[in-house]
């Protein structure tokens, strides 16, 4: 597989940083020497701590130039996460920018995982290139689940990058992204590997910003006109407070947006092109598992719809009947146009598995055939149209979380005898997290307590807004909770009253 | 009520429950933790609401909604 990779311009639009292509050159090989040095070598698993800014491409490169594979993590990730996926990934680097907290680095320095500050590579000797990784080498693992106990890192092959930014240069070309601004976190798919690294390692300039920072939002229109940019994706619930807040942009530079990683609703759709003042925005629809987006509305002239995505992208997308990868995706019935089914994509780009889990593996992909998920119809013109989701999944603004994740931390808390937690509506995010739980004890010091032990062990954006102390969580004769009903029948009770029981 | 205590009783809807109201009124809300970043959307969405103001017409900028003190501003250039 041949696809010339060779990055473009990097600049940061709030600080004013800004790398030339021979700049990031010599900031890779000083990283390529220092990390040589520390002991790295081809194989080796590397976590990075932080993101959004001119060093994380860098060092990525640099990883990748010595065989490494990075794993980049949400910053904002509490201690307790991040020492769970050290230890699944065998990390034995943690690269970070600035000194992290003393607790942090004592308990990474117990799993054996030793700390670089990526500012002091900016200091060294820049030695010639490395040669470079295999292509079937793996370049990166990204944790979508399971930071409070089994953790799922989706891990992505050299080809399978490869193969999702050669395919999205073939169905989007690269001159609409000539100038791509970046808002999204780099320790996520659509961020990462998709509105950042296709475009920049396309030669195109890429401008990175801090991830939903809302004072940037507020002035997104101006931003976009000084910077000149040209595309940017980004997921609804940042586009709520865009269009609230910012001016539109005046210098039309602007070519082309995407929305994705959550619903796009049609009336939002609509917002978004009338602010920017172009009929280009796409709907783009991604999975991590095959190198995030893998479909969109390149289909010509269309009116925004709720559900529309639209056509392949490098991916052929399938609606079938099979729901699971008991029968072989290619013997399945494909669903006729307006029938509902489930949706299937096959792509070069697919991971290479779940980061030792082929249990988990096996449940979702067939014959390379990947089950999204996601349930879906095609219309008469072959157009996709998804109609829901069959995972557990809460999908907070584009942020997934896993409802596991959550009860996992919850139900170790001494008092608790049940939990469960599920989805609840948010004019805001569109779903945010709300829990039920059953204690042993309800009164407001054991639910402090409860909240607080949570609280330490899970990130913010995972953290329950809604609380619901229960007599009993209803259960299936096999023990199963329908989250679904149980939101239902919380969505009549009153939560408790959190910031009275917490005393502020 | 006055505009700081209608404001402070809105704050105290959309906070953080385990971060207390009592920031210093120039303090960014959001770097004190006490709201989310995209919460800044809710405390747009209220003065619109509550003060007809329109943002559309008016203009905004990061400055105006990220502390007491700049969101009172708001409120009383509206009434002036």
């Amino acid at each position: 597989m041949f696809i010339e990779l060779s990055p473009g311009p990097l600049s940061e639009p709030l600080s004013g940083r800004r790398w030339s292509p021979a700049e990031i050159r010599t900031h890779v090989q000083q990283r390529v020497s220092r990390y040589r040095r520390l002991g790295l070598s081809p194989g080796d698993r590397v976590l990075v701590l932080f993101g959004n800014r001119l060093e994380f491409f860098a060092d990525l490169l640099a990883l990748w130039r010595l065989g490494c594979c990075a794993v980049p993590l949400d910053s904002r990730l509490t201690d307790y996460e991040i020492c769970v996926l050290a230890r699944a990934a065998g990390a034995r680097v943690a690269l970070t920018s600035g000194e992290p907290p003393a607790a942090l680095c004592s308990a990474l320095g117990a799993l054996g995982v030793a700390l670089a500050d990526t500012a002091a590579s900016d200091a060294g000797d820049a030695e010639p290139a490395a040669p470079g990784p295999a292509l079937d080498q793996d370049a990166l693992i990204l944790f979508t689940s399971g930071t409070t106990g089994q953790p799922k890192g989706v891990v992505h092959t050299h080809r399978s990058l490869r193969a999702r930014w050669m395919s999205l240069r073939q169905s989007l070309g690269v001159a609409d992204f000539s100038r791509t601004l970046c808002l999204l976190p780099t320790h996520f798919g659509h961020g990462l590997i998709c509105n950042s690294l296709f475009p920049w390692l396309s030669g195109q300039e890429l401008l990175i910003a801090p991830p939903f920072q809302a004072g940037l939002l507020l002035e997104l229109g101006r931003i976009l006109d000084e910077h000149r940019v040209t595309f940017l994706s980004s997921v609804p619930s940042v586009w709520r407070l865009a269009l609230k807040g910012s001016r539109p942009p005046r210098s039309g530079h602007l070519k082309r947006l995407f929305c994705g990683s959550a619903p796009l609703p049609a009336h939002l759709w609509r917002g978004i092109q009338e602010w920017s003042g172009t009929r280009e925005v796409w709907n783009a629809y991604g999975i991590t598992e095959t190198g995030s987006w893998a479909a969109g509305t390149s289909v010509g002239a269309f009116e925004p719809e709720d559900g529309l995505i639209g056509e392949g992208w490098g991916s052929v997308v399938k609606v079938l009947r099979a729901r699971t990868t008991d029968t072989p995706a290619a013997e399945s019935e494909e669903c006729a146009p307006g029938e509902q089914g489930y949706v299937w994509l096959n792509t070069p780009a697919l991971m290479r598995g779940y980061l030792e889990r082929d249990d988990l593996t096996k449940e979702v992909v067939s014959e390379g055939w990947f089950l999204t998920g996601d349930i879906g119809v095609r219309d008469d013109r072959g157009w996709l149209y998804l109609k829901g989701r069959e995972r557990e999944e809460i999908n907070k603004g584009g942020m997934k979380i896993h409802p596991g994740d959550v009860d996992l931390v919850a139900e170790q808390f001494e008092e608790t005898v049940d939990v469960s937690t599920f989805a609840c509506d948010d004019a805001l995010y569109g779903q945010n997290v709300a829990i039920a739980v059953v204690l042993r004890s309800r009164d407001d010091e054991t639910i402090r307590r409860l909240y607080l032990w949570v609280r330490s062990r899970l990130a913010e954006h995972q953290m329950p807004v809604r609380w619901y102390v229960l007599d009993a969580i209803p259960r299936s004769s096999r023990g199963k909770v329908n989250r679904d009903q149980l939101a239902q029948s919380c969505s009549s009770l009153t939560p408790v009253n959190m910031r009275s029981v917490l005393g502020h | 009520m006055t505009h700081r205590e209608k404001l402070l009783a809105f704050l105290d809807t959309i906070r953080r429950p385990d971060r207390a109201l009592d920031v210093d009124e120039r303090e960014g809300l959001v770097r004190s933790g006490l709201i989310d970043s995209l919460a800044l959307l809710e405390i747009i969405t209220w003065l619109e609401s509550e003060y007809g103001i329109d943002f559309a017409e008016r203009g905004l900028t990061a400055a105006d909604v990220t502390s007491i003190a700049g969101i009172l501003e708001i409120i009383e250039s509206r009434q002036s």
